[in-house]
C-alpha cells in the first residue's frame, strides 16, 4: 500500500492509501473529515468539491495517490478557531442552507469562484456554480449569498417579481 | 460508489507509458485527468487491472506556438488551461470557446484534451472544433510517432484510430485562415452543463459576398464527432444568401446517420441539426455583411 505525505487543511498528514482509494474515501474515510460528501459519485453533482492546490476537484473521480504532495482544502478547513470565514456566514446570513448535503461542495466552489473572480457577474457566477446541484432547489438563496461576496445586489422574491 | 483494486503506474517519460501499455496490453488503460474513466470504472464498464499515469510527464500540458502560425497542445492540457491560454485565444478562439463549454467548472479543471478526444465520444466539446480548424494529432507508439489528421481519428462510437500501444501526445491545430468568422454552437436537451445534442463548429471565410472557404463538423448527433463534408460544399464558392444557407442545412442534416437514445431521437437530432446549421450560417452572414 502507497504512503503519502500531503497537506490538508494546513495540517501535514502520512496515510497509507489503497490505491484504488478516491480522494473522497481517503478524506472521510483515512483521515475521519466527512464534511465532504458523496453525492452521485460519479462527477456530475458537485457535492464532492475540494481544492487541490486551489483548483477545483471532484474529490469522488481524483485518486487519493495523486494528492501526494499537494494542498487539499477542504469544508473543515474554512473556518478558523470556531470562526466561520465570510464564504460560511454569506450562506448563513442569506439562509442558503436547506438540507446541507450540498453546502460543503458550494462552498468550496464559491471560495474558487472569489479566488478567480473577485467581482464577478451574474453570468460568471451561474456559469461557475453550474456544476453544483442543491436537490432541496435552494438556488436563489446560494446566489444570493454569492452576489453578496462580490458586492453585487441580492434578488428578493418581492423585485424578481416587479 | 468504489474502485474495484488495480496496479497504479506512474510513468515519467512518453517512452515508459509506451512500454507500460505495451507490457499490459489489454489490461492497461491509460489515465490522464480521469473524469471519464474513473466512472467507467465504477460503473465496471470497463476493469482495467493497471492504470498507466501520464500525469507525472513533465511538459505533457505545456501549450505553445507550434511554428508556421500553428498551435501545438500537450494532451494533458486541461480544458480550463485550453480554453483561458492566451495562445489559444489568439490562434484558435473557436477551440478556446468550445473547451470552456465542456461540463462544469471542476470538470474543466481536472479532464484533459488529449483524455478528452482518446474517449472518442461523439458529444465532446473540442472535437468539432479541432476537425474544423483541420487539427492533427501526434500518437506515440513502440514503433515511434505518426501523425494523424483529428478527420481519421475518429472511427467510430467511442473508437480511435489508436494503435495498441499508442499514446496521443498532442494536437497540432494550424491558424484559421485570415478574416474567417467562427461559432461552436452547444445545444443541449436541458440544462448548460449537459452533455451536447447538437455541438456544431464552423469556420467560414467570405470575400465579397461569396463563400471561400467553409469547415463544419459536429459531436453528439453521429456516433463520433464527424466533418459535415456536403455541407461545406454546399457552401463554398456560392454567395452567401437565405438560399445557399438552406442548402447547406440540409445538407447537413442529410449526411449523417443521427444517433437514437434517451437523449434525443435521431429525427429530432437531425432536425436540430438542419436548425442550427442555418441559424448559425445566418449569424455568420449578418456578422460578415457587419
Amino acid at each position: 500500500m502507497p504512503r503519502i505525505e500531503l497537506t490538508v487543511n494546513r495540517r501535514v498528514e502520512v496515510v497509507d492509501v489503497p490505491v484504488q482509494w478516491t480522494l473522497l474515501q481517503l478524506l472521510r474515510d483515512g483521515l475521519g473529515l466527512d464534511g465532504t460528501k458523496e453525492g452521485c459519485g460519479e462527477g456530475s453533482c458537485g457535492a464532492c468539491t475540494v481544492l487541490v492546490d486551489g483548483r477545483l476537484t471532484r474529490a469522488c473521480l481524483s485518486l487519493a495517490v495523486r494528492a501526494a504532495g499537494r494542498h487539499v482544502s477542504t469544508v473543515e478547513g474554512l473556518a478558523r478557531e470556531g470562526v466561520l470565514d465570510r464564504v460560511q456566514t454569506a450562506f448563513v446570513q442569506h439562509g442558503a442552507i436547506q438540507c446541507g448535503f450540498c453546502t460543503p461542495g458550494f462552498l468550496m466552489t464559491t471560495t474558487a469562484l472569489l479566488a478567480e473572480h473577485p467581482a464577478a457577474t451574474d453570468h460568471e457566477i451561474r456559469e461557475f456554480l453550474s456544476g453544483n446541484f442543491c436537490r432541496c432547489g435552494g438556488y436563489t438563496l446560494i446566489l444570493n449569498a454569492v452576489r453578496s461576496l462580490v458586492g453585487r445586489d441580492v434578488v428578493t422574491r418581492r423585485a424578481a417579481r416587479a | 460508489v468504489i474502485l474495484r483494486p488495480f496496479e497504479y503506474v506512474e510513468c515519467a517519460t512518453i517512452d515508459d507509458a509506451v512500454k507500460a501499455v505495451v507490457a499490459h496490453g489489454d489490461d492497461a488503460r491509460l489515465i490522464a485527468g480521469g473524469t471519464a474513466l474513473v466512472p467507467l470504472m465504477k460503473h465496471q464498464i470497463i476493469r482495467p487491472r493497471v492504470l498507466v499515469s501520464l500525469a507525472g510527464i513533465p511538459g505533457l500540458d505545456a501549450i505553445e506556438p507550434g511554428g508556421h502560425g500553428a498551435l501545438s497542445i500537450g494532451a494533458l492540457a486541461t480544458h480550463h488551461d485550453v480554453a483561458r491560454s492566451a495562445h489559444v485565444r489568439a490562434i484558435a478562439p473557436l477551440l478556446a470557446h468550445a473547451c470552456s463549454r465542456v461540463a462544469s467548472p471542476t470538470i474543466r479543471a481536472m479532464g484533459t484534451l488529449g483524455g478528452n478526444l482518446c474517449y472518442g465520444e461523439s458529444a465532446s466539446d473540442p472535437s468539432p472544433a479541432l476537425l474544423a480548424l483541420g487539427a492533427q494529432a501526434t500518437l506515440a507508439g513502440p514503433g515511434g510517432e505518426r501523425i494523424v489528421p483529428l478527420a481519421q481519428f475518429f472511427t467510430g462510437f467511442y473508437e480511435t484510430a489508436l494503435a495498441d500501444g499508442e499514446v496521443l501526445v498532442r494536437v497540432t491545430v494550424p491558424a484559421m485562415p485570415a478574416g474567417a468568422r467562427w461559432r461552436y454552437l452547444k445545444w443541449t436537451p436541458r440544462a448548460r452543463e449537459d452533455k451536447a445534442l447538437v455541438g456544431l463548429a464552423v469556420v467560414l471565410q467570405v470575400e465579397d459576398g461569396r463563400c471561400r472557404l467553409a469547415r463544419l463538423a459536429v459531436g453528439g448527433v453521429a456516433s463520433s464527432p464527424v466533418p459535415l463534408v456536403a455541407a461545406a460544399q454546399a457552401l463554398e464558392g456560392r454567395s452567401i444568401d437565405d438560399r445557399t444557407i438552406a442548402g447547406a442545412a440540409d445538407a447537413a442534416a442529410m449526411e449523417l446517420e443521427p444517433m437514437d437514445d434517451l437523449q434525443g431521437t435521431a429525427v429530432y437530432r437531425r432536425d436540430m441539426l438542419r436548425l442550427w446549421t442555418r441559424r448559425v450560417l445566418h449569424e455568420l452572414a449578418r456578422e460578415v455583411a457587419g
